[in-house]
């Protein structure tokens, strides 16, 4: 079913009613560090860990999003993101590489003959700090260069001094000037801190048009943690509940092997069901992570333990 | 649409030796039983005979007594720091063989190893090491310089903990200055046993420990024997009471801990998603075969609907099998009798009218297997409202107002443990304090420590495990 | 052959530093000169910064594990028993009395060990107030504890001056002067356990050069004074202390539940019952 058909056919909430949802959000820090902990536990093992590996490299969003990013470092990363691993052919593409807007041309030509998308983070990234005007400028240019998905930051300042109207206004405001392009909205779980600010802020961005929530810009010491996606999934299994939406989440910031993201994987598995175990559904914004995995597939294969440099540079 | 599912990840059992026999340990020395006679144990998952432990008899239980008097009269000779250390030593001795105890506990009784290795260990290991600390400051405790030991302590212990009930009743024993005599359940002696050497590696004096396997005639042979001083039981509170009966007259202490049917109380404002966690935990963890488990799920009804349908949907996701396999939620029922038992009481609360809710699930071949089960629609006249399961079987009744809550959960001649489910904390306190039960759980469930004193009200039993006052379970006034 | 002998260092945040003032003072062992560090105001000043951040990781370490910790710190000083036993024989004690003086640390430190998840139990306790509330007294650990050594060598006085502090949660730092050889090879013990790094920080040198910045120092929580000291140093150390009221316990008890008394702050709290 596509994407739009789901849309229309799903019920929309009224403010009213977000808000009600948003202040009755009760979450028990103690109880719900105790259920990631127990998921953790899950001994991933032979082929269900190839499985897993498999899984994560399709779902990963290549990314780099650093001042010094060049033509030539995009290149390089998006011809890995096309081929991760040249000498295993049955390795996947990724799901994405995510760059500044002013690299999206640059990412498109490289990718132009596989299924990798190229995602944009604008929005004033990472910061969100600047008039509304000028987000919205920095989105149009992105999709203008041919951003294919837009990753958003919501507006913390508003959200921690209680003015959740505003945070909603402005994403339903972006999601206008995307229409059909995939909206990532970031709810950098690094400010928020506490599980009920993080459900807070994730209803209040999927009840905005949200395609999918996003824990963390990767700027912050604090990034994901399997604690807020466990909130986030809360949210979005809710959310479908209420209005028959399925929307996606994205964990971003700080998983840096594949042991922690088969841990994720082993979340949203028993969490919300096999069937949210697509990139359609489910993304890891990645770049150290690629390498581990791609290493741990090769050691399952060979039974040895490999080193970086039998591995491109991305 | 991915359909992954979990490889097999088979903890090794070859860490383990199991012995084709058993014997018991008496005075400081491994016997035969006089009887020579043995009984079969077996592996619930797979129905395969793992080996044979004594059938003791009043013989038996003569020596025990007798070797247990002898280990007194050292025990209560030497000083309180000597008598710490023998503890520290088991205690890291317990750390050193955790993995191999783990083992033989899954494969002895059924239980997952997950839980056997992260949670029975552990616990065993941290109660030895805490009444270890308390047997050179009992002076301190209560302040009571009149507290003394009761000397030999007969104990016996149930098949749902084996090796953390026997830790849990030898640790506060010994540290007070007691020696015991201690009967394993039957279909559960070989941890024990394995303790009894572990006890002859760490040179624990002769005497101060043994251990007697056998059945309920061997349990009654203690319970009866006139050289003991106390009986620590745990059990079903139908033999909890024939042992009160038994000790009538005869001024020898007695601690009961029986049976339960937990009250598990979750306010419309609780956090729910948490609170499914802790009802799903409450009566699921060690497949329901726990005294204190929250077997009656109490439901204000203007949330019943959502939350049935989020615990169905977390339900589904445990996983039952092989109790080996590190990824097992759910292991085997401990004996075909218990398993009978369930599902006798199951059916019964179908036919009284109750809507059951199972998992699909595929189950071993061999083996005593019981799919996680939920009753809805259920009044609170149903059998399976009012007696105790001791199964993966939860049982829902709804009500309105907290006064009615308070009700229905002491509407029960048990009262071992609650459970309370609220954001709101003044309903916490408000609630606890009207509970008829010796431990209330508040938004959380099935939290054990050694220094928190455990125990129940009314026909759940009497006296206190683990914490300060659980040393007056091994003390008495001299006076 | 030259005979390396082996430099005795202050021990601080896990790591073994000498005095920034480069100054030693001579301890005279078995006819052996040892030089150890002549602990300075600025020394005194990181120990506390260390300490501070030592208190919290403490504070945070459940109480399970603090008693895992002492013991194993117990198992660690067994193992070197020979040690002590030489450096209590150098110093004139008696072999009988060395091995009864170190039998008796061992003793205690397990005694305390597994007091550290039991005093609680001891020192708290409920309140029967009037009205619909819940009332809770509970004690914490006051914090950073400057603990200051008698001169007697003896392990089993070292012991009883930091074991009460820190089996209840504050981080200690310790100063000996004669005692300091033997303060000092203790530390080598406490590296070798898993305490956290500046929950026991271990100096030598002369406390008469250090009694006002110690006296005056605003984030010592407690000073506790085992050293017998003059009426007048007494007094002036209570005195620096008004100044921010500081708590100062001369000569405390070492033995039994008294002896962790003066280092907890009592809170309590009150909450409403009622739906």
């Amino acid at each position: 079913m596509s994407k739009t058909a789901l849309k229309t056919s799903a019920k929309k909430l009224e403010w009213v009613d977000v808000l009600e949802h948003v202040y009755e959000s009760r979450i028990d820090a103690v109880g719900l560090n105790e259920r990631v902990a127990s998921l953790a536990t899950r001994s991933i093992k032979k082929d269900s860990k190839l499985e897993a590996l498999n899984m994560i490299v399709s779902m990963c969003d290549l990314t780099t999003l650093e001042g010094e990013d060049t033509k030539g470092k995009i290149s390089q990363m998006s011809a890995k993101a096309v081929k991760p691993d040249p000498s295993d052919k049955s390795i996947p593409s990724v799901a994405a590489v995510c760059v500044y807007p002013s690299l999206v041309r640059t990412a498109k030509e490289n990718v132009k003959n596989s299924n990798v998308k190229v995602a944009a983070v604008s929005s004033y990234f990472p910061s969100g700090q600047v008039p509304m005007d000028s987000k919205i400028l920095d989105t149009k240019y992105a999709i203008e260069e041919g951003a294919d998905e837009i990753d958003i930051v919501i507006n913390r300042k508003a959200f921690l001094e209680g003015d959740y109207r505003k945070v909603y206004d402005e994403i339903v405001a972006l999601k206008e000037v995307c229409k059909d392009v995939h909206l990532k909205t970031i709810l950098e779980v690094g400010d928020l801190r506490t599980y009920e600010n993080i459900r807070k802020a994730s209803l209040i961005s999927l009840a905005a048009g949200s395609d999918f929530i996003k824990t963390s810009t990767g700027k912050l010491a604090v990034g994901s943690s399997r604690q807020a996606c466990y909130v986030m999934a809360k949210a979005v299994l809710d959310y479908e509940l209420w209005t028959g939406q399925k929307a996606g989440i994205k964990v971003a910031g700080g998983i840096r092997d594949a042991k922690d993201a088969i841990r994720y994987l082993v979340l949203i598995n028993e969490e919300m069901g096999d069937s949210w175990l697509n990139p359609n559904l489910f993304r890891f914004g990645a770049s150290s992570l690629l390498d581990d995995v791609l290493k741990q597939i090769r050691k399952l294969k060979t039974g040895a333990y490999q080193a970086s440099y039998y591995f491109p540079r991305g | 649409m991915v359909n992954w599912h979990y490889s097999e990840s088979i903890e090794s059992s070859e860490i383990v030796k199991i012995k084709k026999k058993y014997t018991n340990y008496i005075g400081g020395k491994f016997v035969e039983p006089s009887s020579k006679k043995y009984l079969n144990t077996v592996s619930p998952s797979t129905e395969e005979i793992l080996s044979k432990v004594p059938l003791s008899n009043q013989k038996d239980i003569d020596n025990a007594v007798k070797a247990a008097r002898t280990g007194f009269d050292k025990w209560s000779k030497i000083t309180p720091y000597e008598r710490s250390q023998y503890l520290f030593k088991i205690a890291r001795l317990i750390q050193e063989r955790s993995r191999e105890f783990a083992v033989l506990e899954s494969l002895d009784g059924g239980k997952p190893i997950k839980e056997s290795r992260d949670f029975d260990l552990p616990q065993v290991a941290a109660n030895f090491f805490y009444f270890a600390g308390w047997a050179d400051k009992l002076d301190l405790s209560w302040g009571a310089k009149e507290l003394k030991p009761y000397g030999v302590v007969g104990q016996i212990i149930p098949w749902n903990f084996p090796l953390l009930m026997l830790a849990w009743k030898v640790a506060p024993a010994l540290a007070t200055g007691n020696t015991v005599v201690l009967k394993p359940a039957e279909t559960t002696s070989l941890t024990a046993l394995h303790f009894a050497e572990l006890c002859h590696d760490a040179g624990l004096p002769a005497g101060v420990v043994n251990i007697v396997s056998g059945d309920g005639s061997t349990g009654a042979s203690i319970v009866n024997h006139s050289g003991i001083n106390k009986i620590a039981f745990t059990g079903s509170t139908q033999v909890g009471k024939l042992i009160q009966k038994s000790l009538a007259g005869r001024e020898v202490g007695l601690t009961l801990e029986l049976g339960g049917k937990a009250a598990n109380i979750v306010y419309e404002d609780a956090a729910i998603d948490q609170a499914v966690e802790g009802v799903v935990n409450g009566i699921f963890f060690n497949q329901g075969h726990v005294c204190c488990a929250g077997s009656r799920l109490l439901l204000q009804e203007s949330i019943h609907d959502q939350f049935i349908k989020k615990l169905e949907k977390r339900m589904q996701t445990l996983r039952v099998g092989n109790p080996l396999d590190k990824n097992t939620d759910i292991g085997a029922i401990n004996s075909k009798e218990q398993l009978d038992k369930i599902t006798s009481l199951v059916n019964e609360g179908v036919s009284d009218g109750g809507e059951l809710f199972q998992i699909e699930c595929e189950l071993p071949g061999n083996g005593f297997w019981f799919r996680p089960s939920l009753f809805t629609n259920v009044q609170p006249s149903y059998s399976i409202a009012r007696e105790e399961i001791f199964g993966p079987v939860l049982t829902t009744l709804t009500f309105r107002t907290p006064e009615e809550a308070i009700e229905i959960a002491n509407n029960t001649e048990y009262g071992l443990s609650a459970g309370v489910w609220t954001e709101k904390g003044s309903k916490i306190l408000w609630t606890a304090d009207r509970l008829e039960a010796g431990v209330v759980w508040a938004n959380t469930f099935n939290k054990f420590d050694p220094s928190s004193p455990f125990g129940g009200y009314k026909e759940s039993g009497f006296g206190r495990e683990g914490g300060r006052h659980g040393l007056l379970s091994y003390l008495k006034a001299s006076s | 052959m030259i005979e390396v002998k082996k430099t005795y260092k202050n021990y601080v945040d896990g790591k073994y530093v000498r005095s920034e003032s480069g100054k030693t003072y001579t301890i005279n062992l078995g006819g052996e000169h040892f030089e150890l560090p002549l602990t300075s105001r600025k020394d005194i000043r990181d120990a506390v910064v260390s300490s501070k951040s030592g208190y919290k990781k403490w504070l945070s370490t459940s109480p399970y594990t603090r008693t895992q910790i002492l013991y194993r710190l117990s198992e660690m000083l067994e193992g070197n028993k020979e040690s002590y036993i030489n450096i209590l024989k150098n110093n004139g004690t008696s072999k009988r009395n060395a091995e009864k003086d170190f039998n008796d640390s061992i003793e205690k430190i397990i005694w305390f060990a597994g007091l550290a998840d039991k005093w609680e139990q001891l020192v708290g306790n409920l309140n029967p107030v009037s009205g619909e509330y819940f009332n809770i007294s509970h004690q914490n650990p006051i914090g950073v504890v400057f603990s200051l050594n008698k001169d007697e060598v003896s392990l089993k006085q070292l012991i009883s001056s930091i074991l009460p502090p820190l089996t209840v949660g504050c981080s200690v730092i310790s100063l000996s002067n004669d005692s300091g050889l033997l303060a000092l090879k203790f530390a080598e013990d406490i590296n070798n356990s898993d305490l956290p790094s500046g929950a026991l920080n271990i100096l030598s040198g002369d406390f008469g050069k250090l009694i006002d910045d110690v006296s005056k120092h605003v984030e010592i929580n407690l000073l506790a004074i085992h050293k017998e000291l003059s009426n007048e140093n007494i007094k002036k150390i209570e005195e620096n202390a008004s100044s921010s009221v500081k708590r100062v316990k001369i000569y405390p008890s070492t033995e039994g539940i008294s002896s962790i008394l003066p280092y907890l702050e009592t809170k309590t709290v009150w909450h409403p019952k009622g739906t």
